[in-house]
Formats: structure tokens, C-alpha cells, sequence
């Protein structure tokens, strides 16, 4: 019932004027200010990482949870080389028939490395991340204390200058 | 959901010392959660870099989302995207 409920507002969510009244009334986190960290250096020599919510993980990595009607929270590494064949969605809150099909939809890998081609960005870091943006209630927490405090600790271990996120 | 996430996460990355862009296809919850750089496209869940087997605007767009991390000198900015969905024709 649920998995029905779900497809029908993700139907719903295809019509854009619904997407637009949605998000007007989506009653978000709302932050008073906003941390800031200039680029330290030219673009073209820094190492990026980045980081989707569109639930993507390795086929061979455990999907995310979909009972949870909170979310989850949790992320999956992404090592940056993986093609897209080895790579899955799980997330039952958007049409993602598109994105099966064309991954760089919501993680932009192909973009990116013709972007380093031609010199606009430095290096990947060896991982990219995979969250499923769907997280509510408790969840919003575990995000931002546990989850992302994860994923800072492995940017930094992989020396990332530069966080590219792409929603879903 | 998802635009929220993003911010989040982005808000806890730029916290601590490591410079964001975040791409946002829901203005509002960008305007609410205040990430520090955004790029805005008025697409379709699913969508954030356009349409499928569509490499010219996956690229434009990752390329001028990544230029706003030089061009942003203000915190919170949101830049709100020119190419209308399915409207703007990306030739090369």
C-alpha cells in the first residue's frame, strides 16, 4: 500500500506546478546564517569529490532503506572510477527511470571528467557519496551529526578541496 | 527531501573548512536551510543536471555551477539558472 501510495506522488510530483507548491510549503530547516570557506586556490588545482542525495550505491553495496518513512540516513561510498553498469538507485520518492538510464542525471561523473579535461576542475577524489536525500524527523540528526561528520572525516583524509552536491 | 538534504550536509561540509556548490531544484528549501552557493534550475525531480544522454547540458551546467565557487562572494547566494526546461535547445 504504501509502495503504491509513494508511486502516486511521485506521479503527482511530475506535474510542475505541484513540484513548485510543494516546495513553497515544505516546512524546511530554516538556518539564520550560513558557514563560508573561500577557495584557497585556482579551481583548476583542486581536488573535487561529489556528493549525490538521488540513492545511488553500488549494486553490490546494501541498498537504502525504503520502510523507514523517516528516510535514512546513512551514505555509501562511491569509489570515483565506477562505471556506470556496477552502480544502482534505491529511492522510492522520484522518478528515477530517467536517472537508470543516465546516471550523470543526478551524479554528473561524465560532465566532470570532461570538465577536468579542459583544465576547469583538479583531480576526483578516489570517492564519491551516495545519500538518499528522503530524511525526516529524527533522521535530520543522525545527517547532520553522524552522517556528515563521516563523510568530512574521509574528504579530508582524501585531501578534497572543492564538494560538488546534486540533489534528486 | 532531497534539496534539503543537500543543504544540510553542504552547510556541515562548509563548516568545516572545505569549500561547496550545491545544485538546488527547489528554491524555496534553498532559501530556508541557506547553503552557501547554489545553482537553481527550475527542472523535474530527477533532473538536476537535465535531461537523459543530454552531454552538452549536464556539462553546462556542472560548468557553471563550479564557477560559482569563484564567482560567489556573497554567502547564501543562489544563482538562478537561465536554461528553462525543455525550452533551451543546447547545441554545440
Amino acid at each position: 500500500m504504501r509502495n503504491i501510495m509513494n508511486r502516486f506522488m511521485v506521479m503527482l510530483f511530475q506535474i510542475p506546478w505541484v513540484k513548485s507548491y510543494w516546495s513553497s510549503r515544505y516546512p524546511a530547516v530554516l538556518s539564520s546564517s550560513t558557514p563560508w570557506k573561500p577557495l584557497g586556490k585556482p579551481l583548476q588545482h583542486c581536488k573535487i569529490a561529489v556528493i549525490t542525495t538521488g540513492g545511488v550505491h553500488l549494486k553490490t553495496d546494501k541498498p537504502f532503506d525504503m520502510l523507514d518513512k523517516e528516510g535514512d540516513p546513512s551514505f555509501r561510498l562511491i569509489p570515483s572510477a565506477t562505471e556506470q553498469e556496477q552502480l544502482a538507485i534505491t529511492h522510492d520518492y522520484y522518478d528515477h527511470s530517467d536517472a537508470d538510464k543516465d546516471i550523470n542525471l543526478v551524479l554528473p561523473v561524465d560532465a566532470l571528467k570532461e570538465a577536468q579535461q579542459m583544465g576547469l576542475v583538479g583531480e576526483s577524489a578516489e570517492h564519491f557519496y551516495g545519500l538518499m536525500g528522503h530524511v525526516g524527523g529524527q533522521h535530520l540528526k543522525t545527517l547532520v551529526e553522524e552522517t556528515a561528520q563521516l563523510i568530512i572525516r574521509q574528504l579530508k583524509l582524501e585531501k578534497v578541496d572543492v564538494v560538488l552536491l546534486v540533489p534528486a | 527531501m532531497c534539496n534539503q538534504t543537500v543543504g544540510l550536509v553542504q552547510r556541515e561540509i562548509e563548516g568545516q573548512g572545505i569549500s561547496t556548490v550545491g545544485i538546488s531544484i527547489a528554491r524555496e528549501i534553498s532559501e530556508s536551510v541557506k547553503p552557501p552557493r547554489t545553482y537553481f534550475l527550475k527542472y523535474p525531480f530527477g533532473h538536476a543536471l537535465g535531461e537523459a544522454g543530454n552531454k552538452l547540458q549536464h556539462f553546462t551546467i556542472l560548468k557553471e555551477s563550479l564557477e560559482l565557487l569563484t564567482s560567489v562572494q556573497e554567502p547564501g547566494t543562489i544563482i538562478d539558472s537561465p536554461y528553462r526546461w525543455r525550452r533551451y535547445r543546447f547545441e554545440g
